[in-house]
Order: C-alpha cells, then sequence, then structure tokens
C-alpha cells in the first residue's frame, strides 16, 4: 500500500498545482481535459487568476489589441450587459470544449469577482448584481421563436410531406405551452 | 499547324459546333430527366407516409439536443391518423386526425387545437417547380445504406448557391418511405435530423394506436383552440423586394393567430423543397424580440419596420432569412 500511494504520491494528494504553461493552454483550447478540473479551480485563486490576466493581456497585446489598462467598472458593466448564450453548439463539441467553456464561464465569473473585490468601493453588491445580471439574461435567452408562426409555416413546408408529423416536434417538444394564451 | 488549313479549320469549327450542340442538349435534358427522378422518387416518398402503416422510434436531432418519440400512423378507410410521443422530458403527446392536430401537455394540463391542413407540395409538382429544382440543387442518388435495420437508397440535394441548406434523404428501397433525413448548412454540417431507430412497416395497427391519452377532455384540463385554420389570399401590401432566385410565391394572405390581437400579414415563398414564410404584424404591445433565432432546422429573423414586426422564417441559412427580412417593405 505504501509503495502504491508513494508511486502514485502526486495524484492521490489532490491535484497538482497548474503550471503558468497549463493556464496558457486552457487559454488555447489545448489542454488536456483531464486538467482542466484543477486548472479551472486554481483560477479562483489570486495566483492563477493573475497569469490568467497576464496571458490574456499578452494575447492582447500580440494582436494588437492592448488596452490602456484594465478599467474594472467598464469591464463589469460589459460584462453584465453580455447576454448569456444558450443556443446550442451547431455542431457536437470534444469534450475538451465542452470543459474549455466551462472553464471560460467560471473564469469570467471569476474575474468579476475578483475585480470588484479588489477595486470597488461596495464588492458584495457589485457581485450579486453582476451575478443577477448574467442569471437574468440566461432566463431571457429561450428560444425568441412564435410557436404560432413556426405552425403555421410547418404547413407550407414540403418536406413535411414526407416526413408527415415529425417537423411537429419542433414546434412541440421544444416548448412548454404558453401560460399566458 | 494543319489546323491553319481553311479545310482543317472548318472541320474543326464543325467539331466545335457539334459538340456545343450536344453539349447544349445535355445542359437542357439531363436537369429536366434529374428533376423528373427527384420528383418521382419525393412523390413516392410522400404517398409512402400517407397510405401505409408504421409504428417506429423516431430519434430527432437539432444542435447539441437529442430527442426521442414513438410514432403510430394508421391508414385505413376512414382515412389517416397519427400520433407521437414523446419519450424523454415532459411528457408531450401529438395526434393528428385528417387534418386536425391536438397537442397534449400533462404536466400544463392544456390541448391545443390546432386545425392544420397539410398542404402536401410533394404530389403535384408543377413543371415549374420542377425546372426550380433542376437549377438551385444538384440531385444526386447517393449510398445504399441501412437505417432502422432496413436497406435504405440515399439521396442528396446540394444547393448551387449559398442560399438554401443542402438535403440528404434516406428512403427504404421496399416502401419508399423516408428513414432518415438531414438538413445540411453551407459548410455541410448537419444542423437538423430526424431518424427511424427502428420501425415496423405494414404492420396491421388498428385505431386504438392513434387513440387520443382520453376520449372527453378532464374538467381540469384547458383546450386552445386555434383560430381559423386557413389563410384567405389577398394582397397584404407588403412585398418582399429582394427574395433570393428560385423563390417563388406559394400564397398570400391575412390571418388570425392565438394570441395576437390584430391579424397577421403571411406570404409563403417556396423553392419547391423547402418553404420561407414572410410575417408582418402590428408591434404588439408586449416587447419581442428581434435579430435571429433558431429552432431546429428553422432559423428565424425578426426586425422592428416602422410600426411593425417583420419575422421570417424557414429552413433556410440564417443569412437567407436576414436578408428577406431586411427587403421587405410596403407596396408601392
Amino acid at each position: 500500500m505504501v509503495n502504491f500511494k508513494a508511486g502514485f504520491g502526486a495524484e492521490s494528494s489532490g491535484p497538482t498545482a497548474p503550471t503558468p504553461e497549463e493556464i496558457s493552454l486552457l487559454i488555447d483550447g489545448e489542454l488536456e481535459p483531464v486538467r482542466a478540473d484543477a486548472v479551472v479551480t486554481s483560477l479562483c485563486r489570486a495566483e492563477g487568476l493573475a497569469t490568467w490576466v497576464c496571458y490574456h493581456v499578452i494575447g492582447d497585446a500580440v494582436r494588437g489589441v492592448a488596452s490602456r489598462g484594465l478599467d474594472s467598472r467598464r469591464f463589469i458593466e460589459l460584462f453584465a450587459a453580455e447576454p448569456t448564450v444558450l443556443a446550442p453548439p451547431r455542431r457536437s463539441p470534444a469534450p475538451h470544449a465542452i470543459a474549455l467553456a466551462l472553464a471560460a464561464t467560471v473564469a469570467a465569473v471569476s474575474v468579476v469577482g475578483w475585480v470588484a473585490l479588489t477595486t470597488m468601493p461596495t464588492p458584495v453588491a457589485a457581485i450579486a448584481s453582476a451575478r443577477q445580471a448574467v442569471g437574468v439574461r440566461a432566463a431571457d435567452a429561450r428560444p425568441a421563436v412564435d410557436n404560432e408562426y413556426v405552425l403555421v409555416h410547418q404547413e407550407y413546408s414540403p418536406t413535411n410531406a414526407i416526413q408527415g408529423i415529425g417537423p411537429y416536434l419542433r414546434a412541440v417538444a421544444a416548448t412548454e405551452p404558453d401560460a399566458r394564451r | 499547324m494543319r489546323v491553319g488549313s481553311p479545310r482543317a479549320r472548318r472541320q474543326w469549327s464543325a467539331r466545335l459546333r457539334g459538340g456545343i450542340g450536344a453539349a447544349a442538349v445535355t445542359l437542357l435534358v439531363v436537369p429536366a430527366a434529374l428533376a423528373q427522378d427527384a420528383a418521382d422518387w419525393l412523390q413516392r416518398a410522400a404517398g409512402a407516409a400517407r397510405q401505409l402503416n408504421y409504428v417506429g422510434t423516431i430519434v430527432y436531432q437539432h444542435g447539441g439536443r437529442i430527442e426521442t418519440s414513438r410514432l403510430y400512423h394508421v391508414a385505413d378507410s376512414y382515412g389517416e391518423s397519427e400520433k407521437l410521443s414523446n419519450l424523454d422530458g415532459p411528457a408531450r403527446e401529438i395526434v393528428r386526425n385528417g387534418e386536425q392536430v391536438r397537442c397534449y401537455y400533462p404536466d400544463a394540463k392544456v390541448i391545443r387545437v390546432e386545425p392544420r391542413s397539410m398542404h402536401n407540395a410533394f404530389p403535384s409538382l408543377l413543371p415549374q417547380q420542377l425546372a426550380t429544382l433542376a437549377t438551385y440543387y444538384q440531385f444526386r442518388k447517393a449510398e445504399i445504406a441501412r437505417v432502422a435495420g432496413l436497406e435504405t437508397q440515399a439521396y442528396v440535394f446540394e444547393p448551387k448557391d449559398g442560399a438554401r441548406y443542402g438535403h440528404k434523404l434516406w428512403a427504404d428501397i421496399g416502401t419508399g418511405l423516408l428513414l432518415k433525413a438531414r438538413l445540411l448548412n453551407e459548410r455541410n454540417e448537419p444542423v437538423e435530423q430526424f431518424a427511424f431507430s427502428d420501425i415496423q412497416i405494414g404492420v396491421r395497427l388498428d385505431r386504438e394506436a392513434t387513440k387520443p391519452p382520453f376520449a372527453t377532455v378532464p374538467p381540469d384540463w384547458q383546450v386552445r383552440e386555434s383560430a381559423a385554420a386557413d389563410i384567405a389570399p389577398k394582397e397584404t401590401g407588403w412585398v418582399v423586394r429582394d427574395m433570393p432566385p428560385g423563390f417563388t410565391k406559394v400564397v398570400e394572405g391575412f390571418r388570425t393567430l392565438r394570441g395576437k390581437a390584430a391579424q397577421v400579414a403571411h406570404i409563403v415563398y417556396s423553392d419547391g423543397l423547402v418553404a420561407i414564410s414572410v410575417f408582418v404584424e402590428p408591434t404588439p404591445a408586449t416587447p419581442q424580440p428581434v435579430g435571429l433565432s433558431q429552432q431546429g432546422g428553422i432559423n428565424v429573423y425578426s426586425r422592428q419596420l416602422d410600426d411593425y414586426l417583420v419575422t421570417v422564417l424557414g429552413e433556410a441559412p440564417g443569412a437567407t432569412v436576414r436578408q428577406i427580412a431586411y427587403s421587405v417593405g410596403r407596396r408601392q
């Protein structure tokens, strides 16, 4: 048992601390999926986050879009105004892409939290409002499709003729009946 | 340099003319023949879907989602009836008897009644639509493949321009029934797919199989009737100035739709394979989202035009519905 533990010591005693290279790989979407969890978790700590921000600043500078200092208030406003995109991806993402998307979401929320904590006068309220804004927008982002329109349209879709009732799935399976109607 | 001599030149010129002539004949004849093939095949599929008994499981994929449903289709002396029940997520049941579609939502205790007529376009494809099919789609027979345990012939409609989606369809060789259908975007990626994962065709089924969940509506359920189903053909005063080539107007008129106070102008265009709908309504009291959205293979684009809300939707790329939405205007 002792030997076994010694042999796998690094893994059995918890995830190893991510290296800056791994954070860079995460940004580029090239990180091994098995490491995504540990690296994302590390972004919740100041060190990891600093590296993350640092690499983004470097990346922006390399692409010639460097900003003059990070305006945290503006960032929070912009972030809060950014609707969460809930549309399903067009192609089924590879596992590492899902990990990356998750990482990006966690990281984005963490950055807001961190920037707010370090720079805003009333950090808790700021975080709460930023999170709330994100939440509300997520709820708003329900399919903006008018089902009456879709149902009426189906009648004329020639491919309906060969698929029978099938296309009704589009209009019905996707949505609840609207209680207001 | 023998070509340089007058005689050689004449011979060349004659051959060239012959060649061009043959090519022209080929261009004229082949697409027409192919279009006829495509139409025959589509009509066979449409006929099979209406006239056969079948029961099977349909897997519907769109975006990253998968939904599974059970379908029963009965064709007897009374006509057609079918029932579709979803197998995952909140229970939903759709029952169609003749021209009436009833959707049951047990969780909300709601029944929606859709007195929809199915405008079967294929059985009556006009020569003009046939020509359109051949002009805007490359039709070809693809591989023979197994779907739901049956041998199928795959067919492909590849768009010749970026204004429309591609279609790949798999038909049962024995009966012509469509067992799988895939919509492909401009990068040839699937946007939406219907496929039977198992099916029995030509089985004995009686009307019990397509019976609604209950004969009389329980008192605590709500029935939401849809208003007058059909459109009264009429000029609406709206025009589309920049319709992608190949789409011709199928119908134009006003409709009364559930949940909408005012009548809605509805214009339908089709290229023979898909339809695109244009809706114009007075700006509703509750603000409506504008811009592009998607529901399965259908793209929807809404925009504000003065005091009206214009919505364009169809099984076409987002850029196409957007272009159409921006070219809607008042008839001068």
